[in-house]
């Protein structure tokens, strides 16, 4: 079941630099959420603050409280938040020495689950949710560097959803690849919104436009405007959310 | 103008080269000569019976400083390669900044101390004050102290160099620091971790002031009791019996270099394979 998120007066630094300043957003269930804005924003701090791992870079901070459902995310060991809200990161970045099996069966086995059947039948489920099933299965064993970029970038996605997080963050997930992966990958988001609460950052505002129900506008570390994608694109009340969609800045 | 101003430069230029290939050149030649000389020397001396017989037995042999340096490498290994590598580990993946930081310094004091040094405090503490004697556990000891600060520089490097992405993804998944070290991060990083243990098991095996005031020398087969019982090696034989007047003395000093540098130059083979290894799979 996915829950929604609520975050309320988030600050997060980076040693004494404020790079979140006093986030508050509710983040719906079982939607998409996309968050854009400028490089530098705090859009890619946000989600990391999320899933607590911003506070693991040194130096970094974080204040305020995030909610998963009813549960406040920064009273719990922050492994286990990690294991109720997955992230795909920028860069594919698979496990490089193990199989494709393995990169996916990795997580399940930390979660207990040892039976071998089991695990085949967990990893093919994620990887037929990740669309990634049908170019792989003759060659599970083989070392996951042996797939392509867009192939690597599903496979993390396949790892990510195959614990059975409740929230799914993605970090530009698409600004590493070529267009048809990137499509590829935005159909992904489409089809896994049903099952889990997603939130994802990009640069390309065409891309928010097409995978998101909502979009947040992030300025120097402020949310500007929040509300619902088309709101966002065709009628933003505040004037920085038009110049920047329009393409004056950013 | 131009001209004479590009002729100085091209004699600057030339004079440079020159001077490096000087620099070189004297350097190849000091090497060249060692290996040259211990090569000679040792592979006419040295004869396979060296092998199977003891160095104050007829004829005389080896046996007892190849063993007695195999038994003294296998103890400082078995104690500097799991602490050296957990030492890495901590480090590398644990360690708040300040007390990596005076990790990192204290390894780069002790692999400063003069090999001497250290095989002297070894004789004071363990050969004298715990009653050890001269013996292959002290031996062990002193030759751990040498080999530690190599393998726990390698180990950290090596970890150091995995990508924060990786480590990222393995957190991500929900990850302890621990899973993520055992699980993942340190795959990536084993191959260097290797090779730092190969190179301190290479410093080790060459090494003789640690061990002339810990091991003592036997010029019998050491009997593999852990204290107050002296071990031969083989950088002693070289180190005495090049001294000696006599030139079977002289023949076993260089077959004892010569094997030396054999199994250095293997480890160095095997190193190099095993980063080059590395360095292909990116």
């Amino acid at each position: 079941m996915s829950q929604p998120i609520s975050v309320h007066n988030l600050k997060a630094w980076y040693g004494t630099q404020l790079t979140l300043k006093s986030v508050d957003m509710e983040l719906p269930a079982s939607q998409v959420t996309a968050i854009i804005g400028p490089s530098g924003c705090g859009k890619s701090t946000f989600i990391r603050c999320l899933n607590r791992l911003h506070e693991t870079l040194p130096g970094a901070r974080v204040e305020g409280d995030v909610h998963l459902g009813t549960q406040d995310l920064y009273k719990v060991d922050p492994v286990d938040v990690r294991r109720m809200i997955g992230m795909v990161f920028q860069k594919p970045n698979p496990f490089p020495t193990l199989s494709i099996f393995d990169n996916i069966a990795l997580g399940l086995r930390l979660g207990g689950v040892h039976n071998r059947g089991q695990l085949r039948e967990a990893v093919e489920r994620s990887l037929q949710m990740a669309a990634l099933w049908g170019e792989v299965k003759d060659r599970l064993s083989e070392p996951a560097t042996s797939l392509s970029g867009g192939q690597q970038q599903r496979l993390c996605i396949a790892r990510a959803i195959a614990v059975q997080p409740e929230v799914l963050l993605m970090d530009e997930p698409a600004s590493a690849l070529d267009p048809v992966s990137t499509l590829r990958v935005e159909e992904l988001v489409e089809q896994l919104k049903d099952t889990y609460t997603i939130v994802i950052v990009t640069h390309n505002m065409q891309q928010a436009a097409r995978v998101a129900d909502e979009t947040a506008f992030f300025l120097n570390g402020e949310v500007v405007e929040f509300a619902d994608t088309t709101t966002i694109f065709t009628n933003p009340t505040d004037k920085r959310t038009e110049d920047y969609i329009t393409g004056r800045f950013g | 103008m131009r001209t004479a101003h590009s002729r100085w430069r091209k004699w600057q230029a030339n004079v440079g080269w020159g001077a490096s290939w000087l620099a070189t050149a004297l350097v190849l030649f000091g090497l060249a000569d060692l290996v040259i000389t211990i090569v000679g020397r040792g592979a006419v001396s040295f004869r396979w019976s060296m092998l199977t017989h003891v160095i104050q037995s007829t004829p005389s042999g080896l046996q007892n400083a190849i063993l007695g340096t195999l038994e003294l490498v296998v103890l400082a290994t078995l104690m500097a390669a799991p602490l050296g590598i957990l030492g890495g580990v901590y480090v590398s993946e644990f360690a708040p900044l300040q007390v990596a930081k005076t990790i990192r310094f204290l390894t780069e004091v002790l692999s400063g101390v003069p090999s001497i040094v250290v095989g002297y405090f070894g004789y004071l503490l363990m050969v004298l004050a715990w009653g050890w004697k001269f013996s292959a556990l002290a031996g062990g000891f002193a030759l751990t102290v040498i080999m530690l600060p190599y393998i726990l520089r390698n180990t950290e490097a090596s970890l150091q160099q995995v990508p924060l992405s990786l480590r990222e993804a393995a957190w991500g998944l929900g990850m302890t620091r621990f899973q993520a070290i055992s699980r993942v991060i340190w795959r990536p990083a084993a191959s260097g971790m290797a090779t730092g243990v190969l190179m301190a098991i290479a410093i080790g095996m060459g090494e003789t002031a640690p061990l002339l005031y810990t091991a003592g020398w036997s010029s019998v087969n050491p009997n593999f009791q852990l204290v107050h019982s002296q071990v031969g090696y083989l950088t002693y034989v070289v180190w005495t019996y090049i001294e000696q007047p006599y030139e079977s003395a002289h023949q076993l000093a260089y077959s004892a270099a010569f094997l030396l540098l054999l199994v250095v130059l293997f480890i160095n083979v095997v190193v190099r394979a095993l980063l080059t290894r590395r360095s292909l799979r990116g």
